[in-house]
């Protein structure tokens, strides 16, 4: 119970910190990018203890308050069933239907506390945002089902395993197809440059973020990183052979081999989403919509078709 | 209990390192702005950030000569803000008015309507002053004496005073009602 309840604790402090310092290499790589020095690696930290430090607050209301919880509580959710390298709470219950589900859920909360708000450019980024979620839905089921039927179960954690034995999934044709369709959507997941329709810097204000201020917009920062964290993670364990190393006798020694690898693979999901962000323009609303329905469908559900022959 | 002023010099430090700027161009000065933020000048250094909400902004820059119209945005702006919020003025518009000195149309102190932290002086001031500005702030906020949202509560009675003799009592209401008829008219025009 109590090493359960240890084990909890070490992945919410690991997936906080290390979403901190992936924000931070993103704002980093960017500024590189533009030929700017840009802002330290921990600049995420300082911010998000700015914001839980303002000294007055707004709410509007039970359902403001409520939906900040509810994507905060859903995201930690998320990262306690995708399984850590060999760390994992919930990861035998963990099947890819579920979390897919569950990353998405955080953008619900996000998307009662926003309309709760009463705010005209909120409810603007709302509506963006739900259509953005809707478009990504085809691609995304169709790359499940990809490898669903490739490795024939939905357990993430024998996957993973499967990778061990067979190579990652991105060396087999079929999953190499559906690991591209997901990189299009993670691009949507993490709100970044051409289907960062739903936040929209300077087109709709800020979205639905626009009347965040203060603790909100610091819990909501804590929720982003560790979005950010489960996104890469699930990514890099379903289609970059996860993070089980055998190498070494001890154990303990053998975690944390786990974790630098997986840490290694995270980083190079990051930095493509990076990349594409800095020199992709932002896509309006009518176009993302067009484009997941077409490309990465097509992509997607092409290799479904041939991970089932 | 935790005694959270054991954590003020941290708080201090994140407030003075993640300034957010709220991106209100008013007057010549937003042409100085996006220099500032770019390769050459580059303020992300100190993890400002330019923001398009005024609710998750702490800095607020005045760029310039502001009239009595957009006053009125920036008076609402700056109450939107959360509270430890800071008022840079930048250029002599804003100091007394500047080459405007005569006009019927532009504030001359600014200082009297909202309460104003550091001001730089110049028509219009180079990037260089502006990261100076930046830099006194920083200094300011780290001492504690970067105080102008205490002092906007405690002298609210005198801001609330000189923004009324200027507009007039009830100028909020007024300002949100006034296309009210306007958009009524075109309506039953639209209809004829
Ligand atoms: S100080 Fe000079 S540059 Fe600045 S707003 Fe006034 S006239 Fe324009």
């Amino acid at each position: 119970m109590i090493e359960t309840a240890l084990k909890v604790l070490f992945i919410l402090l690991y997936a906080t910190f290390v979403g901190f310092m992936f924000m931070g290499i993103i704002r980093i790589v960017t500024a590189r990018i533009h030929r700017r020095v840009g802002p330290p690696i921990y600049q995420p930290i300082l911010d998000t203890i700015k914001l839980l430090s303002k000294e007055s607050n707004i709410t509007h209301g039970f359902i403001y308050d409520f939906g900040i919880l509810y994507a905060v509580g859903a995201t930690i959710l998320a990262v306690m069933f995708i399984p850590l390298g060999s760390i994992g709470v919930l990861r035998a219950y963990g099947d890819l239907i579920l979390i897919t589900f569950l990353l998405e859920i955080p953008m619900l909360g996000i998307m009662f506390a926003a309309m709760s708000s009463g705010n005209p450019w909120a409810g603007i980024g709302a509506q963006r945002a739900l259509l953005t979620l809707l478009a990504i839905q085809v691609p995304l089921g169709f790359a499940v089902i990809a490898l669903a039927e490739y490795y024939g179960t939905f357990s993430t954690y024998e996957i993973v395993m499967a990778q061990q034995i067979s190579g990652w999934s991105i060396a087999h044709f079929p999953l190499l197809l559906a690991a591209i369709a997901y990189d299009l959507v993670l691009q949507a997941m993490f709100g970044k440059e051409p289907f960062d329709i739903m936040i929209a810097p300077g087109e709709i204000s800020l979205g639905p973020m626009v009347e965040f201020g203060g603790k909100h917009m610091g819990l909501l920062n804590i929720q982003h990183a560790i979005a950010l964290f489960a996104e890469t993670l699930f990514f890099s364990n379903i289609f970059l052979g996860g993070g089980v190393v055998t190498a070494f006798s001890s154990p303990v020694l053998n975690t944390i081999a786990g974790l630098l690898v997986l840490l290694v693979k995270q980083i190079a999901v990051l930095l493509v989403a990076t990349f594409m962000a800095a020199i992709f323009p932002r896509f309006t609303i009518d176009q993302a919509a067009k484009f997941y329905w077409k490309w990465p469908t097509i992509i997607a559900a092409l290799g479904a078709i041939l991970a089932s022959l | 209990m935790v005694d959270w002023r054991l954590f003020d010099p941290l708080i201090e430090y994140a407030r003075k390192r993640s300034m957010w700027i709220v991106a209100f161009c008013t007057g010549c000065g937003g042409i100085e702005m996006p220099p500032l933020a770019t390769a050459r000048y580059d303020f992300e250094r100190f993890g400002i950030m330019p923001n398009p909400a005024p609710r998750m902004a702490d800095l607020f820059l005045i760029t310039g000569y502001v009239t009595p119209k957009t006053l009125k945005r920036i008076i609402i702006t700056y109450e939107m803000q959360p509270d430890p919020k800071y008022v840079l003025a930048h250029g002599s518009c804003p100091l007394n008015g500047g080459i405007y000195w005569d006009a019927y149309n532009a504030i001359k102190h600014l200082d009297k309507y909202i309460p104003v932290d550091v001001a730089i002086a110049g028509c219009m001031p180079r990037p260089e002053a502006v990261m100076d500005g930046i830099q006194k702030m920083m200094e300011l906020i780290e001492t504690g004496k970067a105080d102008g949202w205490k002092r906007y509560r405690e002298n609210y009675e005198y801001y609330r005073k000189n923004q009324d003799e200027l507009f007039g009592e009830g100028w909020r209401e007024r300002t949100a009602r006034m296309w009210i008829p306007w958009l009524m008219k075109g309506n039953n025009r639209g209809e004829e």
